[in-house]
This record gives structure tokens, sequence and C-alpha cells, in this order.
């Protein structure tokens, strides 16, 4: 989706002596999924589909 | 899906003309675009809901409402209610609506009707719904080819969430059998989100759909995850106790008293033609009490060769039909929880199916659901979608969006390896501050969203700029409940405790209502990033792209800034 979503409550100031590197902290990852089917209705769909279909990513599609 | 077996008809995309079809067991709808645009298209007397009603006389083949017309005169040759037959055996079919037309028979296990469809003295035919199923839809091909000028191809149609693979087949062979290529047989609840969804003025956005389709023998109700434009269903539910023609026999016992107060010993129930006639009339005041607060009800020779006036106002048809509506508040909010959510979790309410036009059930909806909760019907929205239109709309639209694509690649994108995906069990979101400085999670990416997915939000920085952390944790909610303070009683017993006779002089009863909220709270930490030296009064730009492994990257910057910081998080 190429549209943002504005969020007005602001971001928390960086703590005094924090440091990663490439100021990137890897912590975690995704704890949980469940496999579902999407309905194959919509423009979306077959947006989707085109990339599963070619093995896109977003971005590629982007282009 | 699987319905594209061996032997469909196939139509090369340059020779298609799609339409979308919704077929009903009650009414059935054709629909087209015209410049994208869905149109309901009218048949030849005029209608959009075309009844779903095959009737023979003499020989000559009746649909819609003619065919509606026959069920006083000629309900042996009328065969009504039969599209839900279509792939069931016999044994596991309900006869009840087929009581007063055409009944069905077992035929070597297949679903048939004995009717006789060619002129007196012939034998009676003996057809399979399959074949009842395909001259209906002949005639429906009929009508879209004579609004369009051209012969009809090919179309989507919309079938309930619990068709089976056996139903789904027998509806395309019977559509084949039209001379009609299935594009696909979408879901019928997924076509009335599509139908909204297609709106020109319609914003894309992350939101919990419930679509109640009330239609005439049956209640639908599906739980619909709508994220980025995919949609997932959650939760269905089926129910054939509470549907419209529940509420036409709670008007046919009303009108039939009403009659007997005036004509003691004749009830206009006891004969065939009588209640047909009292069904008919009923059904229209049904209607007609959508619209105004008064209907009337008129029949000549009602029973007995006694004609019968009379009017009802909607108070009172509320009231009398006050179990039918309590039964779909019950199928509504049972749903809900057999999706293990709450009234608070669900963003909208698609009214769709005829019953749908019902007031009443619209506002208990309304009732039933925070203010924050649009409720998609006449009734409660100046914008909604005519209800009986929704599905036929919906079908168009998507036979507008595949037409152009080979048989073989609708098949392909609609296999399960394209459409069987993960889906995020939570939010994926970033910490923010509330007013008072505490850490809240404002999320990215809604629960239930299939992956791949990608969002961006636009999140304010601190007041006067700075290095900014971007933490990224996942999120989950709750309801908070605020109970109002319990008031002391004079006994000094707490309120809730073992309920005392004596008690009932307090005026405790009225109790203030308990406020119930729907909060998000901080999951795990997936991770935090440094976005340095934002302006003041800037904006911070995080982009979370999730794929199909579930593996995640993070990207940050300045919104209008160079740069900006870039991470992965393996796949869990
Ligand atoms: N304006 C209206 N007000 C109230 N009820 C209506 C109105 N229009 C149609 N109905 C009722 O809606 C029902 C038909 O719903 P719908 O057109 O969705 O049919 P359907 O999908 O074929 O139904 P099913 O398959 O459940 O039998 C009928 O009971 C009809 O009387
Ligand atoms: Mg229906």
């Amino acid at each position: 989706m190429a549209t943002s979503t504005i969020v007005a409550r602001p971001l928390p100031v960086l703590p005094e002596g924090w440091s990663a590197e490439k100021d990137f902290k890897p912590i975690g990852s995704i704890t949980a999924s469940t496999q579902r089917t999407i309905e194959p209705v919509g423009p979306h769909f077959l947006a989707h589909a085109r990339r599963a279909r070619h093995k896109r990513t977003f971005s590629e599609d982007d282009r | 899906m699987t319905e594209k077996g061996a032997g469909q008809l196939g139509v090369s995309p340059s020779d298609r003309c799609a339409i979308g079809i919704s077929f009903g067991n009650s009414y059935s709808s054709i629909a087209c675009t015209i410049d994208d645009s869905p149109v309901v298209i009218a048949n030849e007397d005029g209608d959009r809901q075309i009844p779903t009603i095959l009737s023979y006389v003499d020989g000559e083949e009746y649909t819609g409402n003619q065919a509606k017309a026959m069920l006083i005169r000629n309900p042996k040759n009328t065969v009504i209610s039969f599209k839900d037959f279509l792939g069931q055996e016999f044994k596991s079919i309900d006869p009840t609506h087929c009581h007063a037309a055409a009944h069905p028979q077992d035929a070597n296990g297949t679903v048939s009707f004995t009717i006789q469809d060619k002129v007196e003295g012939e034998p009676p035919s003996t057809l399979s719904v399959k074949e009842i199923s395909t001259r209906y839809l002949r005639r429906l091909l009929q009508s879209a080819s004579d609004y369009l000028g051209k012969k009809v191809t090919s179309a989507v149609i919309t079938v309930p969430t619990n068709f089976t693979e056996s139903q789904r087949e027998a509806l395309i062979r019977a559509a084949n059998d039209a001379e009609l290529e299935v594009l696909q047989l979408i879901n019928e609840p997924i076509a009335s989100v599509l139908a909204y969804d297609a709106r020109p003025e319609a914003k894309l956005e992350d939101k919990i759909i419930v679509v109640a389709d009330l239609g005439g023998t049956r209640s639908d109700v599906a739980v619909v995850a709508s994220r980025g434009g995919l949609y997932t269903i959650l939760a269905t539910a089926h129910d054939y106790e509470f549907a419209g023609v529940h509420l036409d026999t709670v008007l046919m016992d009303h009108f039939a008293k009403e009659f007997m107060k005036k004509n003691p010993n004749v009830d206009p129930r006891g004969n065939a033609r009588s209640l047909a006639k009292l069904k008919a009339e009923s059904e229209a005041a049904k209607k007609a009490l959508s619209i105004g607060t008064n209907a009337s009800f008129s029949v000549e020779s009602l029973a007995d060769g006694i004609d019968f006036q009379t009017t009802i106002n909607r108070l009172r048809y509320e009231t009398i039909a006050r179990k039918v509506f309590e039964g779909f508040n019950r199928l509504v909010e049972g749903v809900i929880k057999k999706a293990g959510l709450d009234v608070l979790d669900i963003d909208e309410v698609i009214l769709s199916g005829g019953t749908s036009h019902t007031p009443r059930i619209a506002n208990n909806f309304r009732a039933i659901f925070p203010e924050t909760t649009s409720i998609q019907a006449p009734a409660t929205s100046a914008t909604a979608i005519n209800p009986s239109e929704l599905q036929a709309r919906g079908a168009a639209l998507q036979a507008s969006l595949i037409q152009e694509y080979e048989s073989d690649d609708i098949e392909q994108s609609t296999h399960p390896a394209v459409t069987t995906v993960k889906h995020i069990t939570n939010a994926i979101g970033v910490i923010s501050l509330s007013g008072d400085g505490e850490e809240i999670f404002t999320p990215i990416i809604a629960p239930e969203t299939a992956v791949p997915a990608r969002r961006t939000v636009h999140i304010a920085a601190p007041e006067n700029g700075g290095d900014v952390l971007v933490k990224i944790t996942e999120g989950g909610t709750h309801i908070k409940v605020t109970k109002p303070e319990p008031k002391p009683k004079e006994n000094g017993e707490k309120e809730g405790e073992d309920e005392d006779e004596d008690d009932s002089d307090f005026d405790s009863e009225e109790e203030e209502e308990e406020h119930r909220e729907k909060i998000w709270k901080i999951g795990t930490t997936l991770a935090e990033a440094a976005v340095r030296d934002v302006k003041k009064g800037g904006k911070v730009e995080v982009t979370i792209n999730v794929a199909g492994d579930l593996a995640v990257t993070i990207t940050t910057r300045a919104v209008g800034g160079k740069g900006g910081v870039r991470g992965t998080l393996p796949a869990p």
C-alpha cells in the first residue's frame, strides 16, 4: 500500500547511552501465526496472486 | 478452489461477455458493470429481485414474479426453493419450503421434481434439481443478454460459505448446461464486502467486518478481516430458523386471526389456495412495512369467497415479530464470539439480503454495537447500498476484474498454494507516548493480517525533535470493563451477593451501565532503532514488512530526511 497512516501520539526520546550497531537492535521474532485462506476476490487479491506466482516482493512490484 | 473440474465450459477471453449472478433460494439477481460501476439488471418484467421460481402452464415456461403468481393457481407445476438442493443427496435435504409447491423426490439419490412441463395430455417429466437450475439460469442469461444486446457467455456466481464441493460442482454443471461459463464461484459475504469497497469514495482501511446476510429461507453471518484489501473469513454461522419466511409466517398468523375475528369458522390457513394468497399478501405487507409505518393487507376472496381488507402498523409488526428479530441478534453475537472477538472489535456491519431492509433489525444491531461501529443498512446509514443488490454487484465487479484472464490463470490464482497463507496472530506496532508520558502500543500491522504484508506509518517525533527511539513490539487487546461504584446497601451486604427477597424495595436495579473499552497492551519487544537529529516538529516514518515466512524488515527515517535505519528480524 502506498498510503501511510498518521499517528499523532509522539515517539519517546532516545534514552541516554542507547547504542546499537547501525542504530538497529534486533531483539525478537514474531511469536505466532495461523494458516488461513484469503478470499480470491478483488483487485488487491489479484496483485497478491501476481506477486505470489511470480515470486515478487512488494518493492519489486512497486517498480 | 477446485471447482474448475474436467469438462468446464471454456470461453476465450476475447469472446467473453461476463456478468455477475446472485442465485438465491428465494430471489436471484443479475448485474453487469458499466464503466467499472456495477448495475443490477431488470428482467423483462422490470424486476431486479427475480424470484427463483420456475413454473409451467400448458407447456409454457414462466420464471420470476410471473412464476410466483402461479403458486396460487398451479402450485404442483411450480418449483421453488431448490437452489440449496444442488449437489445434495435426497436424504440430506430439508424440503420444508417446498411444501406449497412441487415436492422434491428421490430419483436414484438425486433430488428431482415431477412436473407437467408440456401441454396437458403428455406425460409429466421428472427433472433433476440440476436440470431445473439450468432452465432457470438460462432465463436469467436471456434477460441479461437482452439488456446488454449481446450474448452473455460467462459469469461469476455467488455461493453461501458453507456450499460444499459437490454443491459447487453441481452448480457449475448446471450453468455449463445452460451454455454459461463459470469464471469463478465466490463467497456471498465477500461479494457484499467488495460491493462496498469498490465504491469510488471507499478508503482502503484495515477493518473487521461482520456481514449479516438475512435472506428468505436462511440467514448467514460471516466475520471478515479486511487487511490491505485482502479478505479473510474468520468465522461463519448459518441459521435456518430465523429468516424472511419466518417473518412472513408471523404476519400470516396475524392476518389469519384478524380474518377469523370476523369469520370465526373459516381459517385461511386451512386450504392450500387461501394459504398461498395469505402468504403472497403477507410478504407484500412485510416489504411495505420496511418503507412505511403502515401497510395494508387486501385479498379478494381470501377464503370461502370472502374478501378481506385490513392494515397493520410497524409497531404492531415489530411486537409480533420480536422473537425472529431476536434470533438475528443472537446469530450475530454468536459468530463474533466464535471468531474470538468482541463487539468492540467490529468496525463495520454490512447488512445484505432482502430481509435486511427491515428497519427494526438494523436498529437492533445499532444497539448491540458501540457507536464507533458503522451499521450499513438503509435504516441506519444514508449511504448504504441496497442490501438486495450487494451480492450481484460484487459478483459483477469480480467478473469484470477477471474476465480478461485465461481460465487457466484464474484457476492457478485461486489455488490453495496462492490463497492459503500465514496470518499474524498479534498486532505489530510501535511504542509511543500518551499525554501523561505513559508508554502505549500503537498498531502498525493489525492482527489477522495475511503475509507477505507491508505497512507504513508517520509518527510525530518528540516536541523538540532530536534523537528518537523507535521501539517495535507485538501487541494484543483486552476489553477493560469499568463497573460503576457499587452502591452500599442499608443492611451492609455487598451488591451481587445472594439475592434477598426483600431486596426488591430498593432501587438498586437502576444500576448504571458498565463501561467497556478496548485497550492495547504491549507484547514482546521485536526491535529497537534510533532515528537521529529529527527536526523540531518533525515526523518519523516507520515501515514494517513481514515476509511470507514471517521474517521482518523494519525501515525508519525522519520524514523528509536522508538515510535512515534498516534492520531485519529472522523468521521464527
Ligand atoms: N423491502 C423488504 N423488506 C423486508 N423484507 C424483504 C424486502 N425485500 C425482500 N425481502 C425479503 O427478503 C427475503 C429474500 O431475501 P434475498 O433476496 O436475500 O433472498 P435469497 O438469498 O434468495 O434467500 P434464501 O437463499 O435465504 O432463501 C424474502 O423473505 C423477502 O420477502
Ligand atoms: Mg441469499
